[in-house]
């Protein structure tokens, strides 16, 4: 009795460095956040007023600010679905064949990762120049370049986020799912290619069922991290630019802070929060599955 | 099973809130060991004194030039008033005094103009921060006998940039000013033969010629540098008077005439510019729409004196050579204009040593601090100054000799807008027109509405 009682207290004080530091540096700023967003002050203002839901009011008519979540919500859809599948397709293909260079090839996938954004912001500013760039020097090859196309310009600028966030995440993913696809027991496809199943039918019909808890933990993962990870390429590659085509919700709430608008960035926060929250609990229970052992 | 449920929720809730954990709450910025330098300084010899003032400046093109300028000036001061000064310089500064400043410790002086991306400037005055100086032009410099107000040049002291609220009262001190105008290629002038043009019709006249050789009449940085651009330009159309309307969002004031013959040349601008300009005008390529000119694709950029040092490194056509010239007049015989770029020095209202900090400040008009910040080719509103100058400063600085009428002031202050701003409002757009996606008039209807709500909440 007395030793589990000593062993409580043991625990207790073990755990709790870091439940202190997790409430002081998450929990309490968040409850700010939630609490700020009803206020009306500047960032350095001494006083506040309290203004109840006004700043979710006039949040729900700022166009600038629909305009943002659109293309968050544009860049969480496309480049989770074309990171996931190429992930899929190129862990796939490392895992189950047997090709020349395989190790070179995962090192390569897996650069971009190691790589900071703004790294990898300053490439591909490199490769998107109208004039010099990489990308407008190989089409120049085909056709005639007097007008450039302008890949950080106003129509194109979201696409070539999307190319850039992609390049950055598929590695990661793929080393992911190359880990678990590695656990999956070879009888199976044994089996299933004596019973006459193709390569693709085994990718489809024994791989992705074995591997879809994977799956599932990392779509969500990649959900939030891609709204993160949005501010920090718009922040590197575009500034929101031109005229608001490339403002992703966080960065437009980072800058209607700088505007001296504090509480409504917090409102800006606490939307894209339960946004982020409501978005990753119906991926969770859209994608679920009965789970299979093998 | 349903604990296996509440876990993943609470792991999806913890992952929700990692995203959020750095928006709230006092998040301290670290500081960039390379740029900021934060020391005290001593000097032997003068009177004692145990107080200590905290002075921030941003590490701009000036400071770059002749490094340790501020330094120097802070260690005359010392010298000459016995008081210490404990000096921060960074090319962030507002990411710098930022967070301290959140949790009420505030610089006894900072150094840092308006019209930055971050906007601290902005925010300070918006929320009324600021402490009253205008007693300072009145105060002796400290080791001179003549008074700040004596020194500064006239005008300096009258417009929005020091005195917001437009009660007569000055809150930010007139510090290195500069004039803006339209940068071109002198070279390839002299030797197409072609006139810098002074007025609209023969800059249209120019851009016809220019573009049958393969060279667009005009460029531009970022739609940032069209604040100076536009300050001009509603001098040009409409003199003083349209202007002062203008920035204070004087009700109908863009449906006059003045306001047509503006709307008209940026029309016809946006249709002579270099069109891969908006795809390069953010922070990160801005240097190479700045290029465009030094290659000869484009003959004119809006820019200010800074840029024959920011661009020192970059290669450039045969026979380049910096012009500036002020944007030409409405019409034959009406008077070109010239933006004049002020940077400001000002006491936040949380200052611990406010006495001091007047002193301070007082003490960078003296001749021994002009000249420290000369050498860095910063050029303070002191009488005379201008004479000093040499090579391309000379040239840049006489433009207003030269006929071209001086811009100075910005758009008033009024409480913040959600979702409404200057920059987004009258300079971003200019984007949008270059590539097409915008016409005129929505602009201009735009501005109507936006300027509505402006007036409603100005602060005076």
């Amino acid at each position: 009795m007395k030793r589990s009682k000593r062993r409580t207290g043991f625990l207790l004080v073990c755990v709790a460095p870091a439940v202190i530091l997790f409430f002081i540096f998450m929990i309490v700023p968040t409850i700010n956040v939630f609490r700020m967003s009803l206020f009306e002050r500047g960032a350095y203002s001494p006083t506040e007023t309290f203004v109840g839901f006004q700043n979710f009011e006039t949040l729900f008519q700022d166009t600038r600010f629909i305009q943002a979540m659109q293309n968050t919500i544009l860049l969480i859809v496309v480049v989770t679905i074309i990171t996931f599948a190429l992930a899929l397709v190129f862990a796939g293909i490392l895992t189950r064949e047997k090709l020349r260079g395989q190790n070179f090839f995962r090192v390569v996938f897996y650069i971009p990762n190691i790589l900071s954004v703004v790294v990898i912001s300053g490439i591909f500013s490199a490769i998107y120049q109208p004039e010099n760039g990489l990308l407008n020097s190989i089409i120049g090859l085909f056709t005639d370049m007097t007008d450039p196309i302008l890949w950080k310009g106003e129509t194109l600028v979201m696409l070539s986020l999307i190319i850039a966030m992609i390049w950055q995440a598929v590695g990661y993913y793929m080393v992911m799912y190359m880990a678990s696809m590695a656990a999956v027991p070879l009888d199976l496809y044994e089996s299933a290619s004596l019973d006459g199943a193709g390569r693709v039918r085994q990718f489809f019909q024994i791989t992705i069922p074995l591997i879809w808890t994977n799956i599932r933990t990392t779509l969500t993962f990649f959900i939030i991290s891609t709204i993160n990870m949005a501010f920090l390429f718009v922040k590197a590659m575009t500034s929101g630019g031109p005229n608001g085509a490339s403002e992703v919700a966080l960065s437009y709430m980072y800058g209607q802070k700088d505007a001296g608008l504090y509480g409504y960035s917090m409102a800006i926060g606490v939307v894209i929060f339960l946004f982020s929250f409501i978005l990753s609990a119906l991926v969770n229970r859209a994608t679920k599955r009965e789970a299979l052992q093998y | 099973m349903k604990m296996k449920k509440i876990l993943s929720l609470l792991l999806a809730a913890s992952l929700a809130l990692g995203l959020l954990a750095g928006c709230g709450g006092d998040t301290t910025t670290s500081q960039d060991p390379g740029n900021g330098t934060s020391q005290g300084t001593e000097a032997s010899g003068s009177p004692a004194s145990d107080v200590t003032i905290q002075v921030a400046a941003l590490l701009s093109a000036y400071e770059e030039t002749y490094p340790g300028m501020w330094e120097e000036v802070c260690e005359a001061f010392t010298a000459e008033t016995g008081i210490q000064v404990d000096l921060t310089v960074d090319r962030n500064i507002e990411d710098v005094i930022g967070p301290s400043m959140q949790g009420g410790d505030y610089p006894d002086v900072v150094h840092l103009a308006t019209g930055r991306d971050a906007g601290l400037t902005e925010q300070f005055i918006n929320d009324q921060l600021l402490t009253d100086i205008t007693d300072v032009l009145s105060m002796t410099i400290p080791g001179e006998d003549t008074t700040v107000g004596d020194k500064i040049i006239e005008g300096f002291t009258e417009t929005s940039a020091t005195n917001p609220y437009g009660d007569g009262k000055t809150y930010l001190a007139p510090m290195f000013y500069s004039p803006c105008g339209l940068f071109y290629n002198a070279g390839l002038f002299e030797e197409k033969g072609w006139e810098v043009p002074t007025t609209w019709d023969e800059m249209w006249a120019l851009g016809d010629v220019a573009l049958e050789e393969g060279i667009y009449l005009f460029t531009y940085p970022t739609a940032g540098y069209f604040d100076a651009f536009l300050y001009a330009l509603m001098n040009v159309v409409g003199g003083p008077e349209f202007f002062n309307a203008a920035t204070t969002y004087e009700e109908g004031i863009w449906d006059t005439p003045e306001s047509d013959a503006l709307f008209e040349i940026l029309d016809r601008l946006a249709d002579y510019t270099n069109p891969i300009t908006p795809a390069q005008a953010n922070d990160q390529d801005f240097t190479m729409n700045q290029q465009l000119v030094l290659d000869n694709e484009a003959l004119f950029m809006p820019n200010g004196t800074w840029i024959v040092g920011e661009m020192a490194q970059a290669p450039r056509a045969d026979g380049f050579e910096w012009g500036m010239t002020a944007l030409p007049a409405l019409e034959e015989g009406g008077m070109g204009y010239s933006y004049t770029f002020l940077e400001q020095a000002w006491i936040p209202s949380g200052a611990e040593h406010v006495d001091e900090a007047k002193q301070f400040i007082a003490f960078l008009y003296s001749d021994t601090a002009a000249d420290i910040f000369a050498k860095g080719n910063a050029v303070q509103p002191i009488r005379g100054m201008t004479d000093q100058l040499e090579g391309d400063n000379q040239l840049f600085y006489s433009i207003y000799d030269n006929g071209a009428g001086a811009a100075m002031g910005s758009f008033a202050a009024y409480s913040a807008i959600p979702g409404i701003d200057n920059t987004t409002v009258f300079f971003e757009p200019i984007n949008s027109l270059v590539s097409g996606t915008l016409t005129i008039e929505q602009w201009k209807a735009n501005i109507i509405s936006a300027t509505d709500q402006m007036r409603a909440n100005l602060l005076s």
